[in-house]
């Protein structure tokens, strides 16, 4: 990817936004351009919008999530999910609604960097903890998996890496990404029913900034 | 961690939900006294008529009618596991009310001797209405009885006091077995509301355990942690003092996890929490995630929970990272438990013996057993303890490894 990548985080956690601050200082790929405590905050600060924002799953704003994730893709930013905890049905649920990733806030620096990197190049931010909550959602609205999928998510998360996943499988660990990324593109397929012409034009506004 | 109680608790639950409630044993007390009652008068009935009747068709059919319809009410109430209203509806209209006009117009039946057996059918019909009607219906269900043998009786010109005594009969079949399905199926329900409240205590004693469990867990973790910071003169940014917050953040993230994600706290989740903790305390970390997990025998639980035990060991020991994922998750009744590292790994050798091909393999479809071996031949300490272990239980291991991809152990239970 060309040049640093510029990253914000959203977190109403002042010692979190201090630690990644200086988590971050030390690491020349990532630029970390703002620190919020809500989206609002961030998306009224000055400059451009970050390519990358990491935001707090459980933000107390009083703002739904899925209103968060919206409004940040729509100034045209990415976004990581970062949490204490997982809550499987609220990662979910932040998947279905546009985010890109999901990390536990004890994760180390490389894995967080690695995370970034993967976002700010359009792809997928895979965790163990992201493929648990998906393999084992049990939600009304979710989508049918191949057995492949199936297979390649379970494995990934179970804690092996891509490429004992993919080895396991029999297939390539190249492969076996691809099926973990249709898994996410068909939980976005299926958070955007479109049932009316003015949903059908936001989608294809939405569209046009993938 | 054990908790007595709960077994007790889930066994008995499973009793109460499958096997039949103080209620359904009323219901079934009521069906075999209605029985009973109609046997009698079926009996009653056969006597007469193979003595007195045999020679005519009539009272054969209508033996026969009487047969099948209750036959009819008994098949009806065995599978609903009560009297079904309907079948017992329409014998009161044909058994108990028509038949009698059917005896005197094609059965020849002209005198109060030989129409009594087909009127004692009328009796046991009003029982049984009572036990499967509600009052408004079996009171039209009785005056339809009393009415249709008040005619018949008349028909063949009875005696007054046996006339009287038949209504009697048949009115009060009716409020003896009504008082009866009462009383009973409120002892039924007394029964069941006290068995219900008992399964309730019991799991609240069980959480209450789990919970001064975890009290005595945070005192000696997380808050001692604190309190010696809060106090001052410990420096928390050593290495050490990481660790520790680390992995006392870690057991307070299974623990929000566990509330969060609404699952019965179950023996075999705490034994398998008490295997990580172990671990933790040892220095390694464990990422653990539980879904929707099988209620299993304790012994079951506690075979799981040594072998997870182990299998982490091993990775302390040998996978050469401090880091390891524990999965536990209910596949169609299977209960299967992984645990991954992304350490060094090893080859396998011997695959393909001692049956590991065919069933070994993921959690989701067969196929990808790619040199899957049983624990057995993995030759790094796994041997005895994991395989064993879970063959001696009824389960199965299997150990999974590459040079430089980790180690993933997979138990299961049943094999």
């Amino acid at each position: 990817m060309a040049g640093v990548i510029t990253v914000a985080v959203v977190d109403d956690d002042r010692m979190l936004r201090d630690g990644i601050r200086s988590w971050f200082a030390g690491v020349e790929e990532v630029d970390l351009v703002a620190c919020a405590a809500t989206v609002d905050e961030l998306l009224a600060g000055p400059g451009e919008p970050p390519d990358v924002v990491l935001l707090d799953l459980m933000l107390r704003d009083g703002r739904p999530v899925a209103d968060n994730i919206r409004r940040l893709r729509a100034a045209g930013s990415r976004v990581l999910m970062i949490s204490v905890v997982t809550d499987r049905d609220r990662i979910v649920a932040a998947i279905t609604d546009g985010a890109d990733g999901f990390l536990t806030k004890d994760q180390e620096l490389s894995v967080l960097v690695e995370a970034v990197g993967e976002i700010a190049a359009g792809r997928t931010a895979h965790s163990p903890e992201l493929a648990f909550a998906l393999a084992y959602d049990r939600g009304p609205a979710r989508p049918r998996l191949s057995p492949q999928e199936r297979e390649v998510l379970v494995g990934y998360a179970s804690g092996l890496t891509l490429k004992a996943t993919a080895r396991r499988a029999g297939i390539t660990a190249n492969t076996a990404k691809y099926y973990l990324d249709r898994v996410k593109a068909k939980y976005q397929e299926a958070g955007r029913p479109t049932y009316t012409k003015i949903d059908l034009a936001s989608r294809v506004r939405e569209d046009g900034w993938r | 961690m054990h908790h007595p109680f709960w077994g007790v608790a889930i066994k008995g639950g499973r009793r109460i939900d499958t096997a039949e409630t103080g209620l359904h044993r009323a219901r079934k007390t009521m069906v075999i006294a209605t029985a009973l009652y109609r046997g009698s008068h079926l009996t009653a009935g056969g006597a007469v008529v193979t003595q007195h009747q045999r020679d005519r068709l009539f009272p054969w059919l209508a033996l026969v009618a009487a047969i099948v319809a209750t036959a009819l009410i008994w098949f009806m109430a065995a599978r609903h596991r009560r009297l079904v209203s309907w079948a017992v509806g329409l014998d009161v209209l044909v058994i108990g009310c028509l038949l009698p006009f059917g005896a005197y117009a094609w059965g020849g039946a002209r005198t109060q001797e030989s129409i009594a057996w087909v009127m004692l059918l009328g009796g046991s019909a009003s029982a049984m209405a009572a036990v499967a009607f509600g009052a408004r219906l079996l009171a039209v269900a009785v005056m339809l009885l009393v009415a249709t043998h008040l005619a018949g009786y008349l028909l063949v010109e009875a005696d007054a006091s046996v006339t009287g005594a038949h209504l009697n009969a048949v009115v009060f079949s009716a409020v003896v077995s009504w008082v009866l399905t009462w009383y009973l199926c409120r002892q039924g329900e007394r029964v069941d509301s006290a068995n219900r409240r008992a399964l309730a205590a019991e799991a609240q004693r069980a959480r209450f355990a789990e919970r001064v469990a975890h009290h005595n867990a945070l005192h000696d973790t997380v808050l001692a942690t604190l309190t010696a910071i809060a106090r001052g003169g410990v420096d928390a940014n050593t290495s050490m003092m990481r660790e520790r917050c680390a992995r006392e953040a870690a057991y307070l993230r299974r623990l929000v996890e566990q509330a969060d994600d609404r699952e019965q706290a179950s023996e075999l989740r705490a034994a398998l929490e008490e295997s990580v903790r172990a671990a933790e305390a040892l220095g390694l970390r464990v990422s653990a995630r539980y879904h929707e997990l099988p209620a299993v025998p304790g012994e079951i639980a506690l075979a799981m929970a040594r072998a997870v035990t182990e299998s982490l060991n091993n990775v302390r020991c040998h996978a050469g990272t401090g880091h390891a994922f524990l999965t536990a998750a209910g596949d169609s009744g299977r209960l299967i438990v992984t645990v991954v590292d992304r350490g060094r790994g090893f080859a396998v050798e011997g695959a393909g013996e001692e049956g590991a091909g065919g069933s070994a393999g993921a959690e989701t479809s067969g196929g990808s057993a790619v040199r899957t071996a049983p624990a057995r031949r993995s030759g790094i300490g796994l041997d005895r303890s994991v395989y064993a272990r879970m063959r001696g239980v009824g389960g199965r291991a299997f150990v999974d490894s590459a040079p430089g991809e980790g180690v993933r152990v997979e138990l299961r239970w049943p094999a």
